[in-house]
């Protein structure tokens, strides 16, 4: 294209790219100043693991190994026996949070709809050992997300509000 | 021949031979539910259905048999909509609870839904949700989940000729249960768990243990009796959780018994050793295996050759055997024993027992101590031209199919016994009849107890009378015929007894032997405990390993590689499936063997290679499923031995085959220890009633020169006046040290 005079004497092609800099300089800023400041949480961010229990506060997991099978990274550890009526029975239930690349797999597998992948996020902690969760914490996670019981400040979104799990 | 044409591919089969058979020959799959290669055909599931060029009606391929110039054809539109739809209304009452099911991931139905598509049922689901059965310690039933292939009812009739369970009702109402619906009555052998296609039959032992997708499966041969199967051995991280049966394989075709399906446990045992152990004055101290072989070599040293003895257990495999019969030659002694002689070696194999048309069992109940031998009985005895003789002091589990079931009190049946002898040999009596048909039979086989001096005696004169008999000696431990060809049936098992009390020999070393609840040796404990030395390695503290001064923990069958050598002379290969970290025997002899300054190998092939140079029956002997060719089956002449019960009283005892044991090994497992943990009395019904004692009462048994008291267990089996106690228990062995026939009084 063919520069006119015009425009290279006036430099209006600086002024049209300052314009929107300076249109710019009086919107709503799109950044977050984290940490100071809490970035919002979508409905279908995949956070830490929840376990869904049933009313009386046993859990929905029934210890079938699909999850563990599925993990990509390994991070699901089960031990599995029979129980003392002929029932099954889950001896231990574990997730590595460190190993667990949060794809949500295990989620889509759960044929009884236990396992879900939650909204929290934030695991800062001193030592490794603390990221290996069993299920009793996966269970306390639910009811956190159930009571909006959050432990990072800025996640004020309750379970029951309007997300389509 | 018959020329078929599957799916356009021609194939040649023989006549009789099913629409099945050919698709297999032609390299064509067929869905299949309730077809099971080992059973008769029975067309219940109608998925295998297929089409008939030029017929309009589908067949069933596994039940009708080819014609000639039959085409047919496995793949159509039709053939997949007729398929679907049979799963789908399979699918009407089975609950869809695959992830809890214990069949998850292997289940035949599961695998058929996915192939034939079926995801979506038409049809209103109603599965039934009865209460889950536990009446069986073994097996759990479900028969929400049946989907009444019948396969169950058809292996526990055809091939375990027990029936303990069958079809009751009609129409929809049709389920698998026993027998007005009574707790289940069988030998827990868990044949129906194995043909279950779907979770409905499950074993209570592996019972949501871990899912199959898990588990790695090692080919290795059973270690828990003489039969020899060929088992799969199914683990993860070193844990043990199932022995599984390989179908087709194997001389067991795949059958199991109660011990190896559910009897694998011990090998997880939290009661299992890991630490050596040398005991010094009384006081027991850990240490490492290295010091503890130390100590025994240097113990060793201070003695001379001929006051050491070596005990192996049949439970080693022959490898380890080899080895330690080369310790004994380092060492310099001739003392080396074992329970086992080399006066008799096996003849028979499997498929000569199953192919035989004249059996006769002498005195052993075989189906109880060696049950996949009883399972080729079985199949004899069930053909309608064959004649299956069964002699045994109490009715058996033969009797269903026996010719003639012959039982007495213990001396009755000695000379019944003796005149069949003598029959076969020309003699006039009632069992001339019997004798003829042995005599006249194309394929005549004797099965009998070789441990049983009287028996052998009879089966001798038997082989002489009748060349054509073929013998089966029905030895009792995995590798019992194994370590007497490695060189440790040559000494008399007396003779050791004789030297530990006389005190010539002052150091035993004993790989896996317990000596203590062996008959005949059971009474030595006061005289173990006064030796030098007493070397004992056993996966358990057993209760020699507790007297010993210097005990190591070793690893179990499913935890080294070798070789057993079954009741047929058989040699096959045991493989390493999981590691305990613990040594294994073949460790411990070549440690020993190098503090004694002989260099022993411990790879399995550099050692059999030294056996094929050094053992004369092994020599180019294949080593996963070679037959031994012993010369004879008798080393020497056997002299006529008395049967007659010794002492005096009422009663006559004699030793039962072990329920559910094979010797002191299985008594580790959980599970059958639940079932059968200690000895028990077994008692005719109308001597319990003249005694007024009920099942589990205590009553004392008192004989000449033993006394002791057992729990009562009722079987009206058992002939009157005569009682049995199993062998191989503590208690026991010291009664039947005096003799295998006593006579005693029982009091309550």
């Amino acid at each position: 294209m063919r520069k006119n005079i015009f425009e290279t004497i006036f430099f209006t092609e600086i002024l049209k790219g300052l314009s929107i800099t300076l249109g710019h300089m009086f919107t709503k800023p799109v950044t977050y100043k984290y940490p100071f400041e809490a970035t919002p949480i979508q409905d279908r961010f995949r956070g830490v693991q929840y376990i869904k229990t049933h009313a009386d506060g046993s859990t929905k997991c029934v210890g079938c190994y699909l999850c563990q099978k599925v993990c990509p990274s390994e991070c699901i550890h089960i031990e599995t026996d029979c129980g003392p009526n002929g029932e099954r029975l889950i001896r231990k239930y574990e997730l590595d949070l460190s190993r667990c690349i949060y794809c949500g797999y295990c989620e889509e597998v759960c044929p009884v709809d236990a396992i879900h992948m939650g909204w929290e996020w934030n695991l800062v902690d001193n030592t490794r050992d603390n990221y290996v969760v069993n299920m009793r914490v996966l269970s306390q996670n639910y009811k956190d997300n159930l009571e909006g019981n959050w432990k990072n400040k800025h996640l004020k979104k309750k379970l029951e509000e309007g997300v389509q799990q | 021949m018959l020329n078929v044409k599957i799916n356009g591919k021609e194939v040649q089969v023989a006549p009789g031979s099913t629409i099945l058979d050919a698709a297999k020959e032609a390299g064509v799959s067929i869905p299949v539910l309730c077809h099971d290669s080992r059973l008769n055909p029975f067309g219940a599931c109608r998925v295998c259905l297929v089409e008939q060029v030029g017929m309009p009606k589908l067949m069933a391929a596994c039940t009708t048999p080819v014609t000639d110039k039959m085409e047919i054809i496995t793949e159509s539109e039709k053939l997949a909509r007729v398929r679907k739809t049979a799963i789908e209304l399979l699918l009407i009452n089975h609950p869809l609870d695959c992830p809890v099911c214990y069949k998850g991931g292997e289940c035949g139905l599961q695998d058929l839904t996915y192939e034939v598509g079926v995801t979506k049922v038409r049809f209103d689901a109603s599965p039934n949700d009865t209460p889950v059965d536990h009446t069986n310690p073994f097996i759990e039933r479900d028969i929400d989940r049946c989907v009444l292939c019948g396969r169950c009812v058809r292996i526990c009739d055809e091939v375990v000729n027990i029936q303990a369970i069958s079809f009751l009702n009609r129409g929809t109402d049709t389920m698998i249960g026993t027998s007005f619906e009574q707790p289940w009555n069988c030998e827990y052998c868990g044949q129906c768990i194995s043909v279950c296609p779907v979770g409905s039959l499950n074993n209570r032992v592996y019972l949501f243990k871990n899912r199959p997708w898990n588990l790695e499966s090692e080919k290795t041969i059973c270690g828990l009796c003489s039969c020899g199967c060929t088992v799969s051995i199914d683990y993860e991280c070193n844990e043990v959780f199932r022995m599984n049966e390989m179908p087709e394989e194997g001389v067991n075709h795949g059958y199991m018994c109660a011990k190896g399906r559910f009897g694998f446990d011990f090998m997880n045992s939290v009661k299992r050793e890991t630490e050596a152990q040398i005991t010094v004055g009384g006081e027991a101290k850990k240490a490492t295996v290295a010091e503890a072989v130390e100590y025994a070599a240097e113990k060793l040293k201070g003695l001379k050759a001929e006051e050491v003895a070596v005990v192996v257990s049949p439970r080693i495999t022959n490898e380890e055997a080899f080895l330690a019969s080369k310790l004994a030659e380092t060492i310099g002694t001739k003392n080396v024993f074992s329970t086992e002689t080399d006066e008799i070696m096996p003849e028979g194999a499997y498929s000569e027992v199953e192919a035989s048309d004249a059996l006769a069992v002498l005195n052993i109940n075989v189906t109880e101590s060696n049950p996949i031998l009883g399972l080729a009985v079985r199949v004899a005895a069930r053909e309608e031209n064959a004649n299956c003789f069964v002699f045994y002091p109490s009715e058996t589990a033969l009797k269903r199919v026996a010719t003639e079931l012959i039982t007495g009190n213990p001396d009755e049946l000695a000379v019944k016994m003796e005149k069949f002898c003598a029959a076969m040999g020309g003699a006039d009596n009632d069992f001339s009849a019997m004798a003829k048909t042995m005599l006249e039979a194309e394929k005549p086989v004797v099965v009998f107890d070789p441990y049983n001096k009287a028996d052998a005696y009879i089966a001798q004169e038997i082989k002489k009378a009748c060349d054509k008999v073929i013998l089966v000696p029905a030895k009792s431990k995995n590798n019992s015929v194994g370590i007497v060809d490695m060189g440790f049936g040559k000494n008399n098992p007396a003779d050791f007894a004789k030297g530990v009390e006389g005190g010539t020999i002052k150091a035993v070393l004993c790989f896996g032997e317990n000596i203590l609840v062996r008959s005949g040796w059971s009474k030595l404990e006061g005289a173990l405990a006064k030796l030098d030395l007493l070397m004992v390695t056993d996966p358990f503290m057993s209760d020699t390993a507790k007297a010993a001064n210097v005990y190591v923990p070793v690893a179990t069958f499913a935890e080294k590689s070798g070789s057993f050598t079954n009741l047929e002379g058989r040699v096959q290969e045991v493989s390493k499936a999981v590691d305990k970290g613990v040594s294994a025997d073949a460790d411990v002899i070549a440690a020993l063997g190098k503090a004694l300054g002989a260099e022993l190998p411990t790879d399995v092939y550099a050692v059999r290679k030294l056996i094929e140079k050094e053992v004369k029956l092994y020599s180019g002997i294949q080593w996963d499923g070679g037959k031994v060719a012993y010369p004879s089956v008798f080393k020497t002449e056997m002299e006529k031995a008395s049967a007659t019960a010794k002492g005096s009283g009422k009663f006559y005892l004699y030793p039962a085959s072990l329920r559910l044991h094979s010797g002191s090994y299985t008594r580790w497992s959980p599970d059958l220890a639940k079932v059968y943990g200690t000895p028990k009395l077994e008692l005719n019904d109308a001597d319990a009633n003249e005694m007024e004692s009920a099942e589990g009462d205590t009553v004392k048994i008192k004989g000449d020169g033993f006394a002791g008291e057992f729990v009562v267990e009722i079987n009206k089996q058992i002939t009157k006046g005569c009682v049995s106690l199993p062998e191989d228990f503590a208690s026991t062995a010291d009664i039947f040290s005096l003799g295998r026939y006593l006579k005693a009084e029982i009091s309550k």
